[in-house]
């Protein structure tokens, strides 16, 4: 399972998209010291609204989406999947190596510029704490979510950032239904608790929010499995 | 290296059709393939990678069944082992070298010593294992021996290349074909598709033609080649003598008619072994000059419309 994840990672982490989403992570970074050198009095409130606003709202999900939907998407699209599809491997090995390739390659653009950001920020050791399991638990239920989808279907990023924008940021926030079904409110309202910030709009308690996302990634690896294993491969 | 299916065959495709929405890619195809060399000859878009992918198990056919040492291929994960396929598709892990691509493959079959196995591949095909360069820097020639490489690896009963000559050399193309043939005559079933007749001539003891979807044609490669050179067929004859010529073919029957123009006699004629043996015999008598005698539809699609038609 080493050798696909370090060819998916390869493959999947390509110049242009390092630089892109690297840029999108220094933002954090920069928002980081404008909080820290700003006037602001609530430094734990402003610090909370860059974790929130931007790290769980857009730096993870977008991130995520690019790398997760390219981690077998990619090689579904340039044939380069039989090469490792057509091997005497148990599905669930690659289905697992590709959800690892796009979380790995996710996890430093994305999940530690928020942390490193929350820290600069001057927010306190809970805002550290909860940018880290926030957007941790984030990254891994959208890199496992869009692994199925960069598979399953063709332009995979425009489905996602569909999905992010639709049901994410406009149906979870108003529906309390849906928010129970929503990576974003699930990682959100755990961070919220432990962040000691105001429980946000259509929360759900802390653990449910952590075990929510978990049971989506599991689930998505399972669905991930269950399309290599009797889909068509290109 | 045995054959394990029905009556020696290794591969058994019965009544395959494969369409995806309107589009019918196969339709009602069937034969057996035992061990030895097998050329799948057709034209581009006729359905050969279709067809290929259903055989090792990457597409489901929409109705029929094929069956690989009597096993579904489909999903089946462990005869995986026994198949290696060179795609026709051009993509490569670019990052990688040859090495790091060949070992993956070993290393993914499980083999005990992948980099040994792997070098053995590479060389297997002329290349060099330690060639440091990325494979997004290597050649088209380079790029289907690679493939070929990690097809041959693991060393497997059957052997499926999508038109692996296609970018090489000749001389490549003679070693390949050397290659092919001693997979063969090993007892593996080696499985070759291609658009060019005169290839597979070389290296196909025994050919599947398929145009449109369907299979068309099967036998030995010289009952092919004698349907395909006995169909009518149209050529131009040129000659100092035209309506001599001209009248001389339609004398004797080997011609259902002719057309005289500025030095050339343009005939058809549904008897093109009679009119080979006569034309110069016919110009000889003409007291004519026979200039040259060109084929005007040898081109391989109006040879897979002759066998669409006659099926």
């Amino acid at each position: 399972m080493n050798k696909i994840f370090s060819v998916l990672v390869r493959t999947l982490a390509t110049k242009g998209r390092l630089i892109a989403l690297g840029l999108l992570g220094a933002g954090a970074i920069a928002l980081g010291f404008a909080v820290r050198f700003s006037s602001e009095p609530d430094k734990a409130n402003a610090t909370w609204n860059l974790v929130d606003a931007y790290g769980l709202s857009l730096l993870v999900p977008v991130v995520a989406l690019v790398f997760a939907t390219a981690s077998l998407g990619d090689p579904a699209e340039d044939g380069t999947l039989v090469y490792l599809w057509l091997r005497p491997i148990a599905r669930w090995r690659l289905a697992l190596a590709a959800f690892a390739a796009g979380l790995a390659v996710s996890v430093p653009l994305a999940v530690l510029p928020i942390i490193v950001a929350a820290a600069i920020a001057g927010g306190g050791g809970k805002l550290v704490a909860a940018a880290a399991v926030g957007t941790l638990l984030a990254a891994v239920a959208y890199s496992a979510v869009f692994c199925g989808l960069g598979l399953r279907m063709r332009r995979a990023l425009a489905w996602g950032l569909a999905y992010l924008l639709i049901w994410e940021q406009a149906v979870a926030r108003v529906s309390h239904g849906a928010a129970r079904a929503s990576v974003f409110v699930n990682t959100r309202s755990l961070a919220a608790y432990i962040a000691n910030q105001a429980p946000p709009r259509n929360a759900v308690a802390p653990i449910t929010g952590l075990v929510v996302p978990v049971a989506f990634s599991v689930a998505a690896v399972a669905l991930t499995t269950r399309s290599l294993d009797r889909g068509e491969v290109a | 290296m045995t054959a394990d299916g029905a009556g020696g065959a290794t591969i058994e495709v019965r009544n395959v059709g494969k369409w995806f929405g309107q589009v019918v890619a196969l339709s009602d195809v069937t034969f057996d393939v035992g061990p030895g060399v097998t050329a799948l000859l057709g034209p581009n878009g006729a359905g050969k990678s279709t067809l290929f992918r259903i055989l090792c198990g990457l597409a489901h056919p929409s109705q029929g069944s094929v069956r690989m040492f009597g096993e579904n291929p489909q999903g089946n994960a462990a005869l995986t082992r026994r198949i290696g396929i060179a795609p026709q598709q051009e993509g490569l892990f670019e990052n990688q070298t040859g090495k790091e691509f060949v070992g993956l493959a070993a290393t993914l079959y499980g083999l005990d010593d992948p980099d040994a196995a792997a070098c053995r591949a590479i060389e297997l095909v002329e290349l060099d294992p330690d060639d440091p360069r990325p494979l997004g820097a290597y050649s088209k020639g380079m790029r289907q021996r690679i493939k070929l490489a990690q097809a041959l690896v693991h060393s497997p009963d059957v052997v499926v290349l999508d038109e692996p000559l296609e970018g090489l050399d000749p001389r490549q193309r003679l070693r390949s074909i050397e290659l092919f043939r001693q997979l063969g005559e090993e007892g593996r079933t080696v499985i070759i598709s291609s658009h060019v007749l005169d290839e597979v001539e070389r290296f196909g003891s025994r050919i599947l033609v398929i145009t449109q979807g369907r299979l068309v044609a099967e036998g030995p490669f010289g009952a092919i080649r004698d349907l395909m050179d006995d169909r009518p067929r149209i050529l131009r004859v040129g000659t100092d003598r035209p309506r001599e010529v001209a009248a001389g073919l339609l004398r004797n029957g080997a011609v259902l008619g002719a057309h005289v123009g500025d030095g050339i006699v343009r005939v058809e004629t549904d008897q093109p072994a009679l009119f080979r043996r006569t034309v110069a015999s016919v110009a000889r008598d003409a007291d004519a000059r026979l200039l040259e005698v060109v084929a005007l539809d040898e081109d391989l699609e109006s040879v897979f419309a002759y066998l669409v038609g006659r099926r």
